[in-house]
């Protein structure tokens, strides 16, 4: 089975009141989903309903057997009263894999070393995490995302606080890493050029307009859908 | 000179109050960071005041005729049940009927307050009991103390020890550990249960002042001291005893309750970190 998450039916918000329902959607190893919305969509909540966080109102969500989610949340998130290194970073990554009362094995920190170095950060690894810039912190957070080998790696606005060189090089990374380890990814991000030039496959969602459209990129981006999506008149090359 | 080997040569009168004092700076140095990093001072301020209402509260029974029920139960039993009762309450509630964690916790700190100062007033054994409750100015401790401090301290210790990454993990980042599967609400209920036996047994020996001065200052003052997560445990349990020892110290050379010497010795401290602080970054 290809399938690492799949949505049938599903509706997301709250139980007084839906945002976004009839959700169908599937998602399959090596795909490159990019989840599309203005603020406020309920992208966060889609996403977190993906990562079983929250429950759906209504609709049935399957996880395959295996299936282990590497995330990257946003940096701000974190706060940055914890003097955290980027080493104990990364290494809180690889907690998927190691139960509770148990520590890390030799095995495990060679893991988490070497997802340090992937990500071209081996000389930050004893920085506090609060103390790096927007991209090195990106870095930090997808080699602690990867650090637990997941099948599934799910950003949330990665290139939110990164200038459009630092945007460059974190994409390109995630798509390496993609590549190489043959993940399925999600991301979520404000940006139709980022997402568009990277996924193959897309979400727009709006729980305004109760809009959810999913699929290949090549379908989804067609210019009627996006002037409805985004009530503009776009011109596409 | 001469007072210092005075100080030696009394030291039968203050090696036992030392040994609760240092202890109790250890374990509260140590639980302390957890309740910096987590922004949950006044949570531990709340459940110090708690247990003092316990310790009140079985005073009060003894005074009024219930002294089997006082003797059976004890008054660190007393004060232990309420202060678990109330960590678990904080852990586990977030929201109360749509008032905020910050309003539960000054409401559980007015409540208590307000019934250790209505029982001290009934209680028979005086006003002195409710003010070493509060303030914690006994320079010498009850013998039993001496063992149950120490134990209760490398307990929560042990506890810390195997839950260490669990602790800091679900503290850190809640998010993830919910996504990993870990027991978050258990993981927080056993952290603060771990506070609650700590403030519990520490306040009856201490009083509420120097308690919530040891949970608060020294991991405040190691936040200063080094940008190291672990150093920050280390400068913490070593502030904490340095705190507790310097203020027994003082308040045998110079006569001062002992609980408001521990808790100035702690302010001392924190102002030195803050102003070692400010040269560094400055040169």
């Amino acid at each position: 089975m290809t399938e690492l998450i799949k949505l049938e039916n599903v509706a997301i918000g709250y139980e007084q009141g839906p945002f976004v329902d009839f959700i169908n959607l599937s998602i399959e190893k090596n795909q490159f989903w990019g989840v599309l919305g203005p603020n406020g969509s309920g992208k966060t909540t889609l996403l977190k309903t993906i990562l079983n966080l929250i429950s759906p109102v209504s609709g049935t969500v399957f996880f395959h057997n295996e299936l282990v989610f590497g995330y990257v949340p946003q940096n701000e998130k974190f706060d940055p009263i914890f003097p955290i290194c980027v080493c104990e970073m990364v290494s809180m990554g690889r907690y998927s894999r190691v139960k509770p009362g148990r520590r890390l094995s030799k095995k495990d920190n060679e893991i988490v070393e070497r997802s340090i170095e992937s990500v071209g950060i081996s000389h930050l690894k004893d920085r506090t995490f609060r103390s790096l810039s927007g991209g090195e912190k990106q870095r930090t957070l997808l080699a602690r995302a990867i650090a637990g080998e997941p099948n599934i790696l799910v950003l949330d606005e990665p290139t939110a606080s990164v200038d459009i060189k630092g945007e460059a090089q974190i994409m390109e990374l995630v798509r390496n890493i993609q590549t190489e380890s043959k993940l399925a990814v999600l991301m979520v991000s404000h940006f139709l050029k980022t997402v568009s030039e990277f996924s193959d496959h897309l979400i727009l969602i709006d729980k305004d307009s109760n809009t959810f459209l999913s699929g290949a990129k090549i379908d989804v981006l067609q210019k009627e859908s996006l002037d409805r999506f985004f009530g503009l008149n776009l011109n596409l090359n | 000179m001469e007072i210092l080997s005075q100080f030696i040569n009394s030291y039968f009168l203050w090696r036992d109050p030392m040994i609760v004092g240092a202890f109790t700076g250890a374990i509260c140095g140590f639980l302390g960071v957890y309740v910096v990093l987590r922004r949950i001072i006044f949570v531990s301020a709340t459940l110090t005041q708690i247990s003092s209402f316990g310790v009140a509260l079985s005073f009060y029974l003894e005074g009024i005729g219930l002294a089997i029920f006082s003797s059976l139960v004890g008054p660190f039993a007393i004060s232990l049940i309420l202060t678990v009762i109330a960590a678990a309450f904080y852990a586990l509630k977030r929201d109360f009927s749509h008032i905020s964690r910050e309003g539960l916790i000054a409401f559980g700190f007015l409540l208590a307050s307000g019934g250790v100062i209505i029982l001290g007033d009934r209680i028979t054994k005086g006003a002195h009991d409710i003010s070493t409750i509060l303030f914690g100015s006994a320079v010498v401790v009850d013998p039993v103390d001496v063992y149950l401090i120490p134990g209760v301290a490398i307990l929560a210790f042990v506890i810390h020890l195997i839950y260490y990454k669990d602790f800091i993990f679900v503290s850190f980042d809640t998010e993830s550990a919910k996504l990993f599967k870990y027991p978050v609400r258990g993981l927080n209920t056993l952290l603060l249960i771990t506070v609650a036996l700590v403030v519990a047994v520490s306040t009856r020996a201490l009083g509420a002042l120097p308690v919530f001065a040891l949970l608060a200052l020294p991991p405040l003052s190691s936040l200063y001291l080094t940008e190291k997560f672990k150093l920050l445990f280390v400068f913490s349990v070593v502030i904490g005893i340095l705190s507790a020892v310097l203020g027994y110290f003082f308040s045998f050379i110079l006569s001062i309750p002992t609980g408001a010497s521990i808790t100035v010795c702690a302010s001392i401290i924190f102002i030195l970190s803050a102003g070692w602080r400010q040269i560094r970054f400055s040169s």
